[in-house]
């Protein structure tokens, strides 16, 4: 398939106060595909993201020099609407910001104000975006009750539907997965893949692994300049700079040795807690332990306490219907309370 | 005994006893009205107008200041908030958070909220005497609402100030304007501390004596026009202290209660209702 770009950026640079956060970006990004930003923290990943749909205009004391095309249009000229801009593009959030109304208002707010007003042809959006970000079946008995009453995996899906309700071309994410527990950021990344192949996604995110799972492309960012940037395969197996090799050796092991399995299927609380953690133990510092887990709850709560343990989480994956893979890696850093 | 420990317990104690200080005179202003005015209240009291010596010990009410109050009280509250809801909006979404043009907003409002309130009554004065009005219902409810107007202002900034700020960037970033995000998204979530404010600000109003001690003047009649003068209670709480007589000052303490016992009213009002309005706004 031709790669068509749907955002250029041309030289752009932005500055908070007098801090130069991005210099001199210069990018095609391409049209229905998943692009990933990454690099390491304060990189100016999200700011490069928000410069996009100039939500970054809403910052105190930015400054914005240079050019982003949408569709061959500047964004950055005057003369643009902003709000027509923005329509174009759904924003998700690092924490799911739900508006203070009920499920079924929060979908058709963005649909309200750009004028749809049949209640007919609401209903179906609320409908049809609320199966695509597979909230539907949660809450079709309860369309009409606070938003506020949802958990925070289910406030996300209905960001993205409400972000996918105003029909937008691109959608984008700022680490939008990484507020969540592992069975909600694997359901949002499930419906960002299902995505792709009609909208063009951009995606902020510090996880290699999800960059890896999810993206075609990717952006390298570091200190605020733009260092490499290629399809997914090129740069995070032979990066050809220094800079992203160093960073994707230090964040992420393409493939992993597992120096130890564990099934911890049909094992619940607190056994499963101490199986892992004896394993853990017999390790030593940097080897790998896989376990796999076939319930929910430990599927959340086994690798936060592995994690407050000291130890580092790399991967949680589901494997298949019912079982997910976690990998743990041994750290010798010992929290005592 | 350890020295940390006997500094925790002083210092416990002083909290203690500065608690127990605030509350503790509210109940003694409640009791000493409740005692003073109770036996002097009766029906008469809250649903007749002032007959003719009233205030000598003859027979009548204090409906007309019951009224008056409630009216003024209603209308300032009115007048502030089609002031200070714009003045907010405008503050918290239109102007750089940390623009020069608010900071002075804010600082004038805060001097503003300081000044005392017999001012207000005075300049509120003058500018019924500039437009060639007298001392009636709209002229009382003008001052009034100029007194308020920095309570209800300041109080309300707060609270749009603790709004999230990605509740605005999820907003915007729906490709609504600035108007649609402050209407249909902050305001509601501002809600309950909006209804705060505003009662806040109705019960400091309907309290004030001295801003409507030249504007508002005084009537034994009920209120009935704009251009009228009306009474108020806190002038006729005022009024019924001041004479020499026992029984009248009895009444007065009894018209004393019925203010108390409306701000009560609304502050148990505005906590149910912010209450209710709260069900939906994001913690």
């Amino acid at each position: 398939m031709e790669c068509k770009t749907h955002i250029s950026v041309r030289d752009l640079s932005v500055f908070y106060g007098g801090a130069q956060v991005l210099n001199n970006i210069s990018i095609d990004i391409p049209d229905k595909k998943l692009t990933a930003i990454i690099g390491p923290s304060g990189c100016g990943k999200t700011t490069l993201l928000k410069s996009l749909n100039r939500i970054i205009d809403l910052q105190d004391g930015v400054r914005v020099s240079g050019q982003v095309f949408v569709d061959g249009e500047d964004i950055y000229d005057p003369k643009v609407e902003v709000t027509h801009l923005r329509k174009k593009m759904g924003l998700l959030l690092q924490r799911p910001q739900i508006l203070p109304m009920s499920i079924y208002e929060n979908v058709v707010y963005g649909p309200r104000i750009h004028g749809v007003r049949n209640k007919k042809k609401l209903d179906g959006l609320v409908q049809c975006y609320l199966k695509v970000s597979g909230l539907w079946n949660e809450v079709k008995d309860r369309l009409h009750s606070p938003a506020t009453r949802l958990s925070i995996g289910q406030q996300q899906r209905l960001c993205l539907a409400r972000g996918l309700a105003v029909e937008p071309e691109v959608i984008l994410g700022d680490e939008p997965t990484s507020a969540l527990d592992p069975i909600s950021a694997e359901r949002i990344e499930q419906r960002l893949l299902e995505l792709k192949s009609q909208y063009t996604v951009v995606l902020v995110t510090h996880n290699l692994r999800q960059a890896k799972r999810l993206a075609d492309y990717v952006i390298f960012l570091y200190l605020g300049n733009l260092i490499e940037h290629g399809p997914t395969e090129q740069i995070l197996k032979n990066p050809k700079y220094v800079k992203t090799q160093n960073y994707i050796n230090g964040e992420f092991i393409e493939e992993l040795t597992i120096d130890k399995e564990l099934n911890l299927k049909a094992t619940v609380c607190p056994d499963n807690f101490a199986k892992a953690k004896l394993a853990l133990e017999e390790l030593k510092h940097g080897q790998v332990l896989k376990i796999v887990v076939d319930y929910e709850v430990a599927v959340n709560e086994v690798p936060k306490a592995m994690e407050f343990e000291g130890h580092k989480v790399l991967e949680i994956k589901r494997i298949n219907q019912k079982d997910w893979e976690i990998l743990i890696q041994k750290r010798n850093g010992v929290y005592t309370i | 005994m350890n020295r940390r420990k006997i500094e925790e317990n002083i210092f416990r104690c002083f909290m203690v006893l500065s608690t127990f200080m605030v509350v503790g005179s509210l109940a003694l202003i409640l009791v000493t009205i409740f005692l003073k005015g109770f036996p002097a209240l009766n029906l008469d009291m809250l649903i007749k107008t002032p007959k003719g010596g009233y205030y000598i010990g003859k027979e009548g009410g204090i409906l007309n200041a019951i009224l008056g109050s409630i009216i003024l009280g209603i209308g300032a509250t009115f007048l502030a908030l089609i002031v200070s809801l714009p003045l907010v909006f405008y503050l918290n979404l239109y102007v750089r958070k940390k623009s020069k043009f608010a900071l002075i907003v804010r600082f004038f409002l805060d001097v503003l909220w300081g000044i005392p309130s017999i001012v207000y009554g005075a300049f509120g004065f003058t500018l019924m005497i500039f437009f060639g009005l007298r001392a009636s219902l709209l002229a009382a409810m003008i001052t009034v609402a100029l007194l308020i107007i920095p309570i209800m202002a300041r109080s309300m900034d707060e609270v749009l100030k603790m709004i999230p700020f990605e509740l605005k960037e999820a907003s915007f970033a729906l490709g609504s304007t600035r108007l649609e995000t402050a209407v249909k998204v902050i305001f509601k979530q501002a809600l309950p501390g909006i209804i705060t404010s505003i009662l806040i600000a109705f019960g400091r109003g309907i309290g004030d004596a001295a801003a409507v001690l030249f504007t508002a003047s005084f009537t034994d009649s009920l209120p009935y026009s704009l251009f009228k003068p009306v009474a108020t209670l806190p002038l006729a709480i005022f009024f019924q202290l001041g004479t020499p007589f026992p029984e009248v000052q009895e009444r007065g303490y009894a018209s004393a209660l019925v203010l108390t016992g409306i701000i009560f009213l609304i502050s148990i009002v505005s906590r149910i209702l912010s209450k209710k309005f709260s069900k939906r706004i994001i913690k």
